[in-house]
């Protein structure tokens, strides 16, 4: 049998059906027509396996555990089967100087040909030396693997924009694939854990069209993160015709209620959520009755806290004060007003003296 | 004491202005909604859309503030004489004088006057400082009123970041402008009270009373 996906994947124990079922999952998530996928079929069943390289860097795993774990195992499956995965630290059978060879080899065999994976931010202060693997930093091995790559998929918020490890302080300079590669094209999923669909949808439009998904201005391909949560919420009509929960627990709450005051950063965060879920079981965070916190957005560690606001607190420098905006502005302006106040009573002190100087 | 009139804004600014106050007191009203929304219903099945229509007058009100803005940005270089920006820009002898002519008369140490037809520098420095804060604050606005479009994506991303980097940056320029409004208000009736040129009413009439020999 030939190296292709349909062939391992079938052999694998994967149904028809199932395969049917995750390209048609695939091509609604990219937004194609009926029409496609049959042709999105052709290309998972007969397109050459992509060899593809998986590097861990700072990260949780949490980006592999969602597709390895998906409750709906075919498309876990598909997403193995339709890619040749010559290195994923997690799932591979070598360790030790086995692993690094099948790096070394698969690198060097398929240069300028494969596709590589990035999971997890890289550190970059002090020479790198907070993520190390057989003895490489992160920052040398991207160095090494990432300009030989044909594509590289940013797998999860930390490869794209620096995630967690790149919250404020961020003391291991952690930062995305984007900020350390250049000249290879570079497709970010961002998102903790992004969904396996969109993935899997990035990963067969690759291989249908030979070309990664178009993306918008922070490299986010546009089919997963086009719109925004709050516009294809389902709670948007309560959102509209204000009807709120103010907190956890609450009357609104228990309703089903929009949860913008609650602090939900729907409103200022793309992706694709409300519309392909996860777990096949059709469940968001939103819909299970916590407001969305933002993970796909850059830096959203820094500007999307307090999770339970609306927006993030002001510090005001050398004072250690750290409040809300609102309350900053009223006092901010209780002040000029007793500015002013004070200012206009200088103003009247001076004229009565002067009347009294005129009339003596 | 001898006063004349003087014909010193065009109607084109006192559309401006008045259009500026009217927008930005819809805006900070609505804003202040949008953010915290102050009302809450248990009501369904009715015809009542609060936020909707709150974000409505948000964005009609926003596009008034846009084109008021860009009609002063207009007059600053092809307005009369007091409206064009070079009359108050702390750039030449004429105007840093009145800088600190103006400081002085109201921090009380001086009773000399700087009586000019136009803004005096300080107040010509606020209202540009205002017009560049106004410049971000729709541009950050838009960002907001369009997230899916490429172009607002560009400029947006590029100026702030991210999208709720935008949205707090919009939410602290808006204090800016409660701030100014308050100094504004503030300054002017205090103006008013000390010197009797019709400064108020010169925003309806655009006239100004100043001494015959000045």
């Amino acid at each position: 049998m030939k190296d292709q996906a349909a062939n391992i994947a079938f052999s694998s124990g994967l149904s028809r059906r199932g395969f049917l079922k995750s390209c048609t999952l695939a091509a609604a998530a990219l937004g194609l027509s009926e029409a496609m996928i049959p042709k999105l079929v052709a290309a998972a069943e007969t397109a050459q396996r992509p060899t593809v390289i998986w590097l861990h860097f700072q990260e949780c795993t949490g980006c592999t555990e969602t597709l390895l774990r998906g409750s709906h195992p075919d498309i876990g499956r598909l997403i193995l089967d339709i890619i040749s995965l010559d290195y994923h630290e997690t799932v591979m059978v070598p360790s030790g100087h086995q692993a690094e060879k099948s790096l070394h080899d698969s690198v060097a065999k398929n240069e300028g040909k494969f596709v590589l994976v990035v999971e997890g931010a890289i550190p970059t202060a002090d020479n790198g030396i907070y993520c190390k693997i057989a003895g490489r930093t992160a920052m040398d091995i991207l160095a090494d693997v990432g300009p030989k790559a044909a594509a590289i998929i940013a797998m999860g918020t930390c490869a794209s924009f620096g995630g967690i490890q790149a919250a404020s302080p961020n003391p291991t300079g952690a930062k995305g694939v984007q900020d350390l590669i250049s000249g290879v094209p570079i497709i970010n999923l961002s998102g903790c854990p992004p969904n396996p669909v969109t993935f899997l949808g990035t990963v067969l439009h690759y291989l249908t069209f030979k070309r990664l998904p178009n993306t918008d201005q922070m490299g986010r391909p546009l089919f997963a993160y086009g719109r925004r949560i709050h516009d294809h919420c389902e709670r948007r009509a309560h959102f509209d015709e204000g009807r709120f929960a103010e907190e956890f627990g609450d009357f609104g709450h228990r309703n089903g209620y929009c949860l913008y005051k609650v602090g939900c950063k729907g409103p200022e965060t793309f992706s694709n959520c409300p519309a392909a879920r996860f777990n096949d079981v059709d469940v968001w965070p939103v819909s299970v009755g916590h407001g969305c916190v933002g993970c796909t957005e850059p830096n959203f560690w820094d500007s999307m806290t307090p999770f339970y606001e609306r927006l993030p607190q002001v510090s005001i420098p050398g004072t250690g004060i750290v409040t809300d905006a609102d309350s900053a502005g009223k006092k901010i302006l209780g002040v000029a007003a007793a500015g002013a106040a004070i200012h206009a009573a200088v103003g009247i002190g001076k004229s009565v003296i002067k009347k009294g100087t005129d009339k003596a | 004491m001898n006063y004349e009139k003087t014909k010193v804004w065009g109607i084109l600014l006192r559309l401006y202005h008045w259009s500026l106050v009217l927008s930005i007191i819809t805006l900070v009203t609505t804003g202040f909604y949008i953010n915290a929304p102050w009302t809450n219903t248990t009501l369904e099945g009715s015809v009542s859309f609060p936020m909707a229509s709150m974000r409505y007058w948000h964005f009609l009100a926003g596009y008034l503030f846009t084109a008021a803005i860009l009609v002063r940005i207009f007059l600053f270089f092809f307005g009369n004489r007091q409206e064009r920006i070079w009359d108050f820009l702390p750039v030449t002898p004429r105007n840093i004088k009145s800088l600190f002519t103006t400081l002085r008369y109201y921090s009380y140490v001086s009773d000399e006057h700087d009586e000019r037809p136009g803004h005096n520098t300080m107040a010509g420095i606020s209202y540009i400082l205002t017009i560049v804060v106004a410049v971000f604050q729709l541009i950050a606005g838009f960002y907001l009123l369009y997230p899916e479009s490429a172009t607002w994506q560009g400029i947006g991303n590029t100026i702030f970041g991210s999208q709720q980097d935008g949205r707090f940056i919009h939410h602290l320029l808006m204090w800016y402008f409660i701030f100014f409004a308050f100094a504004h208000v503030y300054i002017v009736i205090w103006n008013e009270l000390k010197s009797p040129e019709g400064l108020i009413s010169s925003m309806v009439n655009g006239k100004k009373f100043k001494h015959k020999n000045v």
